[in-house]
């Protein structure tokens, strides 16, 4: 009760106010960005589930046995099937009407289980949502398909021997997959309709998919029941194998965002433990007297951990609050694009991260200064200069730096990343404190030479020469970690944007065949569209490996080092590649290993994609033989090469010289921007050009943007909460030297000392502790910047001169004010008030 | 009700070791009030500390109430004070976060006793603080201030009552009055008093009163014996 009745005074009396704002932030924090990768993880994983349209989907050659189908019946399984296989589509019976090549999907009626299909009312229309899927007598056309066929909704068409009605035009499918494996434009229809075609027969290359929806517990006892009747033509397939690439950029958001969280609770807990020390020495008094009035060590302590928790248990309730709002907030802008459920709540997980962040908050950062108060003797309500036994501080800093360790450890599961930023803070601990420490001392002689207010400005920044080393590290580590945030956020958005800028090719051509190439680019250019270089483009399958047959190779090589977790199918590796020849190295690709061919080359060899390269285990120096077309080739790998598939540039795994490859046959691909109001342009072109193949990737284009949009909105509300909490650590770094302030300066002023005088030294003492501390942080930040630009995340690294224009100028303002403004008490208060509390 | 044997007090100096109190040799009765008085430095504050368990002594041994506090630790010595002994200090020592009212009830509420409030308001009643017990320390006089750490001392009914330098932060009408309550009080709780002073007048009003030079007992001069309660009471009176 007494207990409760303290912490409320010393509420009331703004006591508290630091530590528990900085408390609230840290739960904040960590709630917020918890909540939200864990809810992103959640929608990620319901997207996959729409990118397979259902959870499992068992795919074969050949139809399965019927019971298999009733088995899944019993066990409470949704269930649609899907075939697809090409087919020639005609218009009308006679052989002179217009016909194409078609990759047909007949589906059946609960197709798809799970997303839903895009469709339109007029060819490369505007996208709508259906859960439906084509009826009986009716089939869904690409929209290439409508200038090839030269046919309109309402129209008829064969497929083998039946007629169909088209009624929409079908888009897309959740589960069409690679974009670049669907050379032929989509024919959907009804699969009760394929017996009435005829064009089914055994022997037809027909894939067959079964899909399969329900909950966790069901799906893995037919999974299980499953798993010993299936054979090599079957695959069993889960959400991992369908899982979309998450693009390099919106992991290192995520990676960002977990690295400033926990920098930022790093700092909230600095913010802590400054709030609670100067909290414990102002309690020194009170603990005396409660123990000469019979309090035993004990019962202080119940009273004050029992404060701490109370505070954290509110702290943690509107953390988690305010968590909540934080990622609510980024939801509401995300979920439109992102076509995440959000039924899809997020566990309690986050709000667990959170309390536990408090907890171990108060336990690494409040609880050293509070265990000094139970080592106050009784004695100091006699004699106040007594202290009582203390934590050293060795053991306070210790309890910090392992409290901030265990919790990034347990945020991002990365012992070498926790690892690397403690040693960087130590690091910096230890580096600036030293030249902190020295150049305060420097101070000394410049002293003696000053003018008065100057001179009371160094002496007493020399006479605080520990407590102003400590006090410049801590504000040079909140200037670093705010840099270090900023520039890093900034890159990663420049890079983002640069990645994607306006105009970024929305539109592949493939299957352009040589002679066409002219008449192509004229027509481009007569309509202002502008491409990019067009390249050729062959097939290739990789036969033999040094010497082994692929198939051995992978046996020998691949299979013993392949990750358990590897989802690839080790016998369709490098199977068909895409090839292309060039002279010189695309602008976009990096050299990693081997040298470029000099131009002119003849010499049989090859470029490997770095990722190509890791997979099948190959290296500079060794021997590939490939077949293109009929044609044996034998190649060495000269080079490899890192590239970026998020470009929207076409790119190769293979790139070999031109001369080698100048007589085999080849197709050519080049992309071009086509703005949204140009659409129709497409239809004109694939009249013109009814055999080259047009990929339209505007839509995910536009998504891609607009998530990296609203991904750097989300960097920065974390970045500014961030900010708070680096404020916060000045104002209690601050605070926790007003009260030897306020003495001193009510002495000098009984002394005749004018106000003037003072508040100038203050003024001085901070802005040029802020210098310096701003010097300090821009050398570390511009450190920490190139690590984690090199290492972390995988940017290429550029001197920031900015930073150190930056560092010192905010140092100083910010310091320097928010030491003038805490500080202005200390001269507004009439000195004897201030030594009558003494 | 007090007593000590050879108490020695030495601290560690920068310039060696310091001797604050040696030898001293000290009974104080139940009932009785004693003074310490000395020049400054004399190991006045020291002694008063020592014998409330405040402190530990480097030498010789304190017994309170049968307790000996040279045997017991830091928490053990606070339950023994919690049980017997009250304070008033120099400086007050109220926790200016709290009221009058609540500063009285820290010592029944730091100890769990119950009917802390009626208590507290009891005593501040008879200190004359009834109409303010809802002020807080900056909100009254000095004097005020040091009525409250009376009541504060006798709300926990001590059987000793330690006071230090009671009266030298007040003016001397205040310091007197102040000093009358103290003594009513400290009569009708049947209370031990032992007094830190440099006034001779507040010294003299006390049944004995011993001086302390450079950390020995100089004198020990009985001012009127302890008789039991009533007749000291109408000793006093007649002295008036």
């Amino acid at each position: 009760m007494f207990g409760m009745r303290l912490l409320w005074r010393d509420w009331r009396g703004g006591e508290l106010g630091v530590l528990f704002a900085a408390l609230l932030i840290a739960v904040a924090i960590v709630t917020g960005i918890s909540l939200f990768t864990d809810r992103l993880q959640q929608g990620i994983t319901a997207q996959s589930s729409h990118f397979l349209a259902a959870d499992r989907v068992l795919r074969t050659s050949d139809p399965v046995d019927p019971s298999w189908l009733y088995k899944a019946d019993e066990l409470g399984l949704l269930q649609a099937q899907t075939m697809t296989f090409r087919s020639m589509v005609y218009v009308g019976e006679d052989l002179d009407g217009k016909m194409q090549f078609s990759a047909v999907k007949a589906v059946s009626d609960s197709y798809p289980l799970k997303g839903q299909l895009d469709v339109s009312d007029t060819p490369f229309g505007t996208v709508v949502k259906t859960p439906l899927s084509p009826p009986r007598g009716e089939v869904w056309l690409d929209s290439r398909l409508f200038p090839l066929l030269q046919v309109e909704l309402g129209d008829s068409v064969f497929v083998g021997d039946a007629e169909f009605t088209v009624t929409k035009v079908v888009m897309n499918e959740p589960d069409r997959g690679s974009v670049f494996s669907g050379f032929a434009p989509r024919l959907l229809m009804n699969i009760d309709d394929i017996p009435a075609t005829n064009v089914v027969q055994p022997g037809s290359r027909v894939r067959y998919r079964y899909l399969f929806s329900g909950d966790n517990q069901q799906l893995l006892q037919y999974g299980e029941w499953l798993q010993s009747r299936l054979d090599v033509s079957h695959r069993w397939l889960d959400l991992r194998d369908s899982q979309p690439r998450i693009s390099n950029s919106m992991k290192r958001a995520e990676q960002f965002l977990l690295l400033a969280g926990a920098l930022g609770v790093g700092l909230a807990g600095v913010a802590i433990a400054l709030a609670a020390r100067r909290y414990s020495e102002r309690h020194y008094d009170y603990v005396a007297i409660m123990k000469s009035l019979g309090a035993t060590s004990s019962r202080i302590m119940t009273i004050y951990t029992t404060n701490l928790l109370v505070l954290a248990m509110i702290a943690v309730v509107i953390g988690s609050m305010v968590g909540w709002l934080i990622q609510t907030v980024f939801f509401s802008v995300l979920m439109d694009y992102m076509s995440i459920n959000m039924e899809h709540s997020a566990t309690f997980r986050p709000y667990i991260i959170g309390s536990v962040t408090a907890l171990v908050c108060l336990m690494a950062f409040a609880l050293p200064p509070l265990l000094n108060l139970q080592g106050i003797s009784p004695l100091r309500v006699l004699r106040r200069d007594l202290q009582g036994a203390m934590v050293s501080s060795v053991v306070s800093y210790a309890m910090g730096v392992g409290g901030i360790g265990l919790l990034m450890l347990w945020y991002s599961g990365n012992i070498q990343l926790t690892l690397a930023i403690l040693a960087g803070i130590a690091a910096t601990f230890i580096i600036v404190g030293a030249a902190a420490w020295y150049l305060l001392r420097g101070s000394t002689h410049m002293g003696m030479q000053a003018g008065s207010t100057w001179r009371l400005a160094l002496a007493s920044m020399r006479r605080r020469g520990y407590q102003n080393a400590v006090q410049a590290v801590i504000f040079s580590l909140s200037i670093m970690l705010l840099l270090v945030l900023f520039m890093v956020r900034s890159s990663l958005i420049e890079e983002w944007r640069i990645q994607l800028p306006e105009g970024t090719p929305n539109h592949f051509l493939m299957n352009v065949s040589a002679e066409e190439i002219s008449a192509v680019e004229q027509l481009l250019a007569d309509n202002g569209v502008s491409s990019e270089p067009i390249f050729p483009m062959a097939r290739a399958r990789l036969v033999n490996i040094g010497g082994m047959s692929r198939e051995q190779w992978i046996k020998q090589e691949v299979l013993p080092n392949m990750p358990i977790e590897s989802t690839s199918r080790p016998e369709n590796i490098a199977r068909e590649v895409n090839l292309t020849w060039a002279y010189e190295m695309p602008s976009d690709n990096r050299l990693v290993e081997g040298t470029w061919w000099p131009p002119g080359s003849t010499k049989p060899e090859v470029s490997l994609e770095v990722e190509f390269a890791e997979r099948l285990r190959l290296n500079v120096g060794d021997k590939l033989v490939f077949q293109i077309g009929s044609e044996p080739l034998e190649v060495e790998v000269s080079s490899i090469r890192s590239l970026n598939w998020d470009s929207m540039k076409p790119n190769f795994f293979l790139i070999f010289p031109p001369k080698v490859l100048k007589d085999y046959p080849a197709t050519y691909i080049t992309s071009f921007y086509l703005p949204p109001d140009k659409k129709r342009f497409l239809n004109q072109f694939l009249l013109n050009f009814p055999t080259i193949t047009v990929i339209e990737m505007d839509a995910v284009i536009h998504q891609i943007r607009t998530i990296v949009d609203q991904v750097s909105g989300a960097v920065e509300l974390v970045l500014g909460l961030i900010i708070v909490s680096g404020v916060l650590v000045l104002i209690a770094s601050v605070q926790s030297s007003l009260d030897s302030r306020f003495q001193e300066s009510a002495i000098l002023r009984t002394l005749g000392a004018k106000r003037g005088l003072v508040l100038g030294s203050l003024a001085i003492e901070f802005s040029a502790l802020g210098l310096l501390a701003g010097v300090l942080a821009a050398f570390s930040a511009e450190l920490a910047v190139f690590g984690l630009q090199e290492y972390l995340l995988n940017m290429t690294y550029t001197m920031h001169p900015v930073l150190w224009f930056i560092g010192p100028i905010v140092g100083m303002v910010l310091i320097g004010s928010a030491g003038y403004v805490t500080c202005r008490k200390v001269v507004n208060t009439p000195p004897v008030k201030v030594l009558r509390e003494l | 009700m007090i007593k000590t044997h050879q108490l020695e007090k030495t601290v560690e100096t920068s310039e060696g070791s310091l001797t604050i109190l040696k030898g001293i040799d000290l009974e104080i009765k139940q009932g009785e009030s004693l003074a310490i008085v000395g020049p400054s430095g004399s190991g006045k504050s020291t002694l008063l500390a020592l014998l409330a368990g405040l402190d530990i002594p480097s030498g010789g041994s304190i017994s309170l109430d049968n307790h000996e506090l040279t045997e017991l630790d830091e928490d053990k010595r606070a339950q023994v004070r919690a049980k017997l002994v009250g304070f008033v200090f120099q400086a007050f020592q109220l926790l200016p976060s709290l009221t009058a009212l609540e500063n009285v009830m820290l010592p029944a509420e730091l100890n769990g006793v119950p009917g802390a409030r009626k208590l507290a308001e009891k005593y501040l009643q008879r200190v004359g603080l009834g109409e303010r017990v809802n002020h807080y320390p900056r909100q009254l006089s000095g004097g005020e201030q040091q009525r409250v750490a009376i009541a504060r001392a006798f709300a926990s009914q001590p059987k000793i009552l330690f006071a230090d330098e009671p009266t030298g932060n007040l003016d001397t009408a205040t310091g007197a009055h102040v000093i009358d309550l103290l003594f009513d009080l400290n009569r009708e709780e049947d209370a031990t008093l032992v007094l830190v002073t440099h006034e001779q007048r507040l010294a003299d009003r006390c049944h004995r009163s011993i001086t302390l030079e450079a950390g020995a007992v100089v004198s020990d001069k009985i001012n009127s014996p302890v008789i039991d309660n009533t007749v000291t009471l109408v000793a006093s009176n007649e002295a008036r």
